[in-house]
């Protein structure tokens, strides 16, 4: 797609018909980084500086160079053209490159499937030129050909040191110097290059351009960074016309979900977390996800968590293809059958309870209390996950805790008659409440080893004295006092019930 | 179905009622002391039905005698199965709940933003089946959402409760009229106390609404000491004098 930089960017209708370039600041010098056609017919190039190209052209529209949001939008239309192919790659700066190996009968042949792509990038008004080759290379250089042969130039595999012979060698992606260093050699076609010998040409140029032919003729792979690898586990459905109504979002994951299932099921897996990403037709890829505590292969179950999140999705103007990816699985086996009215411990329908609320609330906010090994209150009681194996409680009657624990103990004005006795009353939230009997106290101290030590503070301050009390109404507070050495200070902590 | 003649006028309207309301037989939690047996309905606390606790003044605040009644409720009518506990806070202490004679380790705690979201997932826990009982801590609690909970402890005979708390002190105007077959009203009593020691956990229990029974109001004390096998986790300590309804106001349903 020649002149992605200005094509991308939405014009009123208006500003069509001037001349339009993109401007980059280069050592301060203002210049022309992608010109228009129009603005091309005039005389201007890349490369010029902005006070000649106005000179030249007054009524030249300016825009800064934005190579970031050219590279994102470019991106953009990379997920857009998965529709064809989980293999597509932006190649910036102006490029995507789509591996259709295995995906083009789907769209009844390697033309079929280039006039498809064609016609879709007419209606989004970009110009464009598409070529299918054996290697993305050769691809890359018949795209990008001065004179192209048609719509879609298209060559067989192992037919390309044929088709790109008289080819410059400036389409082999070689740096400017490069190429100029090669022309000084008289070597100006593909075809001229791929006739000297590789030991000369890598003497006096380095590996680059022996590795450019290479990688053109087929003869060495050509890393690409493909945005996103295919999941092993995955579902994808592209659509003729797009689609948009909640109805058909939902029928579009109930058979996403059932295909993928089936595969699962097959492969005797089960899925722990899922991704629909639905793709749409201004190149937005929304997505959802939810996750299981347990495998599961289930239709039906992991439609119902998918549906429950299709809201989030806007269609916007409609969309256009839908994936269902299990980024991750296990293996499940068919469950023995069971000799006896034996039950599992965990029965299916928790973990489906757990699995709808995980997903709607989020995987933190569902824990099972587990005990820990500590004497702070605080510390007192871990977070398992739901489906955990059920911890063993333990009940220290010598320690009773009470059931509210306040995250923050709260300071409350106490009056004690002697310094190490329980209260006699205490005003709490504003009430005053007369202790009527009380157990005590109880001291906790600091758990020191879980810390730097701090001079400042003498340890002694660290220490709690609990009491368990009880007002005249009959209500139980949980209290404590600390600074053992200066004046008492005292809190409240926590309720029984 | 053979129904036995009714004989008196009130009888032939009670059944009449009763074959309005298809409710499906789970059974009942006897609180084994006939002085509170006989004012609900079939001789027990109904089970597979929604439940309302409330208490007034500080504790409709912390919601504290309200959990340890509800712990010690919770520890005989469900004794096995997991028990969903769902809050927007996080202040439940699980190692308070084993004086009562729960097992902290059947609980998994659900924390939610608000109050519509408690109820929802109140909602979803009863539909699943999956739980013993289910326990909603709500402010607001309307007609409507209190219906649908009833509607969904009856789809799979979940017990539910609601523990009406308002943590930042927000009081519903009034009471509102909610679906729930039973509504308690808990306040602490004083223990009896052992040198100078508090004794067992003591609540001035109210049974303020109970559908096809009547009110009454007592002082329980919790007898759980933490012992699983324990016989029941609470006894009546005494009966307290009907609120001023002089005649007991006998509500079918």
């Amino acid at each position: 797609m020649p002149n992605w930089p200005l094509l991308r960017l939405r014009h009123p209708p208006d500003a069509r018909d001037s001349p339009r370039a993109t401007v980059e600041t280069v050592r301060t010098v203002r210049r022309l980084a992608a010109v228009c056609p129009l603005a091309a017919a005039a005389g201007l190039a890349p490369e010029q500086t902005l006070a000649e190209a106005r000179a030249i052209c007054p009524g030249l529209i300016v825009l800064d160079a934005a190579p970031a949001a050219d590279r994102a939008a470019l991106a953009s239309l990379a997920a857009w053209a998965e529709r064809y192919t989980p293999l597509a790659a932006p190649d910036p700066p102006d490029g995507l490159i789509l591996d259709i190996t295995g995906c083009e009968h789907l769209f009844g042949g390697e033309v079929a499937l280039a006039a498809d792509l064609a016609a879709r990038l007419e209606r989004f008004a970009l110009p464009h030129r598409l070529a299918i080759a054996g290697t993305p290379a050769a691809a890359w250089a018949l795209a990008r050909a001065v004179a192209p042969s048609g719509p879609v130039t298209r060559i067989r595999p192992g037919t390309e040191a044929a088709a790109l012979a008289a080819l410059p060698i400036a389409l082999l992606r070689l740096d400017a110097r490069m190429v100029a260093g090669l022309r000084r050699l008289g070597l100006r076609s593909i075809g001229e290059l791929a006739r000297q010998s590789r030991s000369g040409l890598a003497a006096r140029f380095g590996p680059l351009p022996t590795l450019r032919l290479d990688h053109a003729f087929g003869r060495a792979e050509e890393p690409i960074a493909w945005p996103r690898l295919p999941q092993p586990w995955e579902a994808r459905r592209a659509f003729a016309e797009p689609i948009g109504t909640p109805d058909d979002l939902a029928r579009t994951l109930d058979q996403l979900t059932t295909d993928l299932c089936d595969r699962l099921a097959a492969g005797e897996r089960g899925a722990t977390s899922l991704v629909a990403t639905f793709i749409r037709l201004d190149g937005a890829h929304p997505a959802i996800a939810v996750a299981t505590a347990l495998p599961s292969h289930d239709p039906q179950r992991l439609a119902r968590l998918l549906r429950e999140k299709l809201p989030a999705i806007d269609p916007g103007f409609g969309i256009d293809a839908a994936i269902l990816a299990a980024e991750t699985t296990a293996p499940l086996r068919p469950p023995q059958s069971s000799l006896g009215p034996l039950s599992l411990e965990t029965t299916p329908p928790l973990a489906a309870t757990i699995d709808t609320l995980a997903n709607r609330l989020g995987p933190a906010a569902l824990w099972r209390p587990a005990p820990c090994d500590s004497h702070i209150p605080e510390r007192a009681a871990t977070r398992l996950p739901p489906l955990a194996k059920a911890p063993a409680w333990e009940l220290d009657p010598s320690a009773e805790r009470p059931i509210r624990l306040f995250h923050r103990p709260e300071p409350i004005e106490a009056t004690a008659l002697v310094p190490d006795e329980p209260p006699i009353q205490f005003r709490w939230r504003g009430a005053l409440h007369r202790v009527r009997a009380a157990t005590g106290p109880e001291r906790i101290a600091a758990e020191w080893w879980r810390r730097t030590p701090d001079d400042s503070q003498p340890e002694t301050n660290r220490i709690r004295d609990y009491y368990r009390v009880e007002d005249s109404a009959g209500a139980r507070f949980w209290l404590f006092r600390i600074g053992l050495d200066g004046t008492p200070r005292w809190f409240l902590h926590g309720l029984f019930g | 179905m053979p129904a036995p003649i009714p004989s008196t006028p009130v009888a032939v309207l009670r059944a009449r009622l009763a074959a309005l309301h298809p409710r499906v037989a789970r059974g009942v939690w006897r609180f084994g002391d006939a002085r509170v047996d006989d004012c609900l309905p079939g001789g027990g606390l109904p089970l597979g039905v929604l439940h309302e606790i409330a208490a007034g003044g500080i504790e409709a605040e912390t919601g504290a005698v309200a959990a340890g009644f509800l712990a010690c409720l919770l520890a005989g009518l469900a004794p096995r199965g997991e028990i969903f506990w769902i809050a927007p806070m996080t202040d439940l202490h699980p190692p308070g709940l084993l004086p009562y004679g729960f097992d902290p380790a059947r609980l998994v705690q659900v924390q939610t933003g608000d109050d519509t979201e408690t109820l929802a997932t109140l909602e979803t826990v009863l539909r699943s089946g999956s739980a013993a009982a289910a326990i909603g801590e709500t402010g607001r609690l309307g007609r409507i959402p209190a219906r649908r909970l009833q509607l969904a402890c009856l789809k799979y005979g979940t017990t539910g409760f609601v523990l009406r708390r308002w943590p930042y002190g927000r009081h519903a105007a009034g009471e509102d009229p909610t679906a729930a077959v039973t509504r308690w009203d808990i306040a602490p009593a004083p223990s009896a106390t052992i040198d100078h020691d508090p004794g067992p956990a003591r609540w001035r229990v109210g049974l303020v609404h109970a559908r096809g029974g009547i009110e009454g109001s007592w002082i329980m004390e919790s007898t759980a000491s933490g012992d699983p096998h324990a016989p029941h986790p609470l006894r009546v300590v005494a009966e307290l004098a009907a609120a001023p309804a002089a005649a007991p106001a006998r509500r079918a349903g």
